[in-house]
């Protein structure tokens, strides 16, 4: 028979979840409202370009995924208040003036004959950057007090490793020539130039400082 | 990108063919989805009329080009409004999420054709129903996409569930209930939007049921969508209802149809 009196830990040997976190509570807030801020021009832009693209499995894997962002900003709009935050617009705002301009240069292309590059701006700019600066926070917020960003994070990662993975496919499939590879390239480094001076999709700091920080002595 | 993209600017393949509604509707094969365009007698659309199976292809690829127009359709409605006033948040994640079923729609639908006989560009496409997509007032635009024309896909897709039913074909009987599951939640999105944002505004409202009007009487050319027996569409007043239509308003529909079909006797 069970000895239901007997003494076990709150977490079990296998458990190893720590308490620390990277970020306090307004932190959290201020780094979720730019992450909704860029959800929302996303699936806005997304859903934009359907009638402007003339390849069928194109214009339908961008109205797919601009569902999937939308879902996302609609998850971080309903974290916003369980981190203190009620007037939800006032934190949804973009880090910085780059970030509006990256997202103005990304938007700019409508013609038909540019699906490459509304393709690499989307799949080879800014979804491996906001992969990358959700990955950080995942990984670097607390397992337990902010687990319910984590859960939320790791919906949206799923979705966005596998949404990265179709645009990439279509843009490699669409790129026929060493012209069109050129036009690809030089889209892509002219969006990374402005997402470099942005810091990233939340900011400096998007993916946190890895350079050791030495005081010299003299 | 600019706000507002017209309907002659639509991204297509070579395989879109683009004619007006009047050239479209004078294409002899046309009668097959309408039933009878210069005095032919209207019968409901079933697979045991001698033209039948034909209507239906035609139908299912009428489907599919609407299909891709609801979709690029909600997909402008998510970036042509200004976030906030204009569009609320709500409405715009509505929009995407409907882009998401339009999307799957199309993609249903034109395996569909394919299932039925018929391939892309063998019918010509109309841009009537994105054109009602262009609306500058996203009330307006609710309203005649979401109630007046995702209205008619609801009798449309019902009509050809039927069709697959009494065809014995499982595969088109059950992909059109699904997509009709998805057009009663896109009119009930259309019906509540209305509802919410005209709420203190009853002029705005008058003018959003105007358009319905507007939408539903360019889509009942001949009557060829109503509650008689023969009508090849068969008007859906279960389903309707599920999506927020008053029994008025589905009478409304039924005797647009009605005056519709016997101007065109006349």
């Amino acid at each position: 028979m069970t000895d239901t009196k007997r003494p076990r830990e709150p977490f079990a040997p296998w458990d190893r979840r720590s308490l620390p976190g990277l970020f306090d509570v307004d932190e959290t807030a201020e780094r979720i409202g730019y992450y909704k801020w860029v959800e929302i021009k996303l699936f806005e832009a997304l859903g934009g370009w359907v009638a402007t693209v003339p390849e069928l499995d194109v214009k339908l894997r961008l109205g797919t995924h601009c569902y999937h962002h939308a879902w996302h900003a609609e998850l971080f709009d309903k974290r916003l208040p369980e981190l203190r935050e009620m007037q939800t617009e006032r934190l949804t705002v973009p880090p910085n003036d780059h970030m509006v301009e990256f997202f103005e240069s990304m938007t700019e292309p409508e013609a038909a004959h540019l699906t490459i590059e509304k393709l690499v701006g989307v799949y080879r700019v800014l979804i491996p950057h906001k992969i990358a600066a959700y990955t950080y926070h995942r990984n670097g917020t607390s397992e337990i007090t902010d687990m319910p960003t984590i859960r939320i994070l790791d919906f949206i990662l799923q979705d966005e490793f596998n949404d990265w993975r179709e645009g990439e496919m279509l843009i490699q499939s669409m790129i026929e020539s060493p012209e069109e590879l050129e036009r690809a390239m030089s889209h892509q480094t002219k969006l990374e130039k402005i997402m470099l001076a942005a810091g990233g999709i939340a900011g400096p700091g998007s993916i946190g400082d890895p350079y050791v920080e030495i005081v010299e002595k003299n | 990108m600019r706000k507002i993209f017209p309907a002659e600017e639509l991204a297509r393949d070579s395989r879109f063919i683009r004619q007006s509604n009047e050239q479209r509707m004078g294409d002899p094969r046309g009668a097959r989805i309408a039933g009878g365009n210069a005095g032919d007698a209207l019968a409901k659309l079933t697979p045991g009329l001698p033209n039948g199976p034909d209507r239906a292809r035609a139908l299912m690829h009428g489907i599919f080009v609407g299909e891709i127009q609801a979709l690029e359709g909600a997909g402008r409605t998510c970036w042509d409004f200004e976030l906030g006033d204009e569009a609320p948040l709500a409405l715009k994640l509505d929009m995407a999420r409907q882009c998401w079923d339009e999307a799957r729609h199309c993609e249903i639908s034109v395996v569909l054709a394919e299932h039925m006989g018929t391939e892309l560009g063998e019918y010509a496409e109309n841009a009537l129903l994105y054109e009602a997509a262009c609306n500058p007032d996203p009330v307006l635009r609710l309203t005649g996409v979401n109630r007046a024309l995702e209205g008619l896909a609801i009798d449309v897709f019902n009509t050809m569930k039927e069709f697959g039913n009494m065809a014995g074909d499982p595969v088109l009987e059950f992909c059109e209930d699904w997509m009709l599951a998805d057009e009663v939640t896109h009119v009930k999105m259309g019906s509540d939007w209305l509802r919410r944002l005209t709420e203190n505004d009853k002029d705005r409202l008058d003018k959003a049921l105007e358009f319905q009007k507007v939408v539903d009487r360019l889509f009942s050319f001949n009557g060829f969508r109503g509650e008689e027996d023969d009508s090849p569409i068969q008007l859906t007043r279960r389903f309707r209802e599920l999506a927020g239509f008053t029994d008025e308003e589905i009478d409304e529909i039924a005797d647009m149809s009605r005056d519709a079909r016997s101007e065109a006797i006349t």
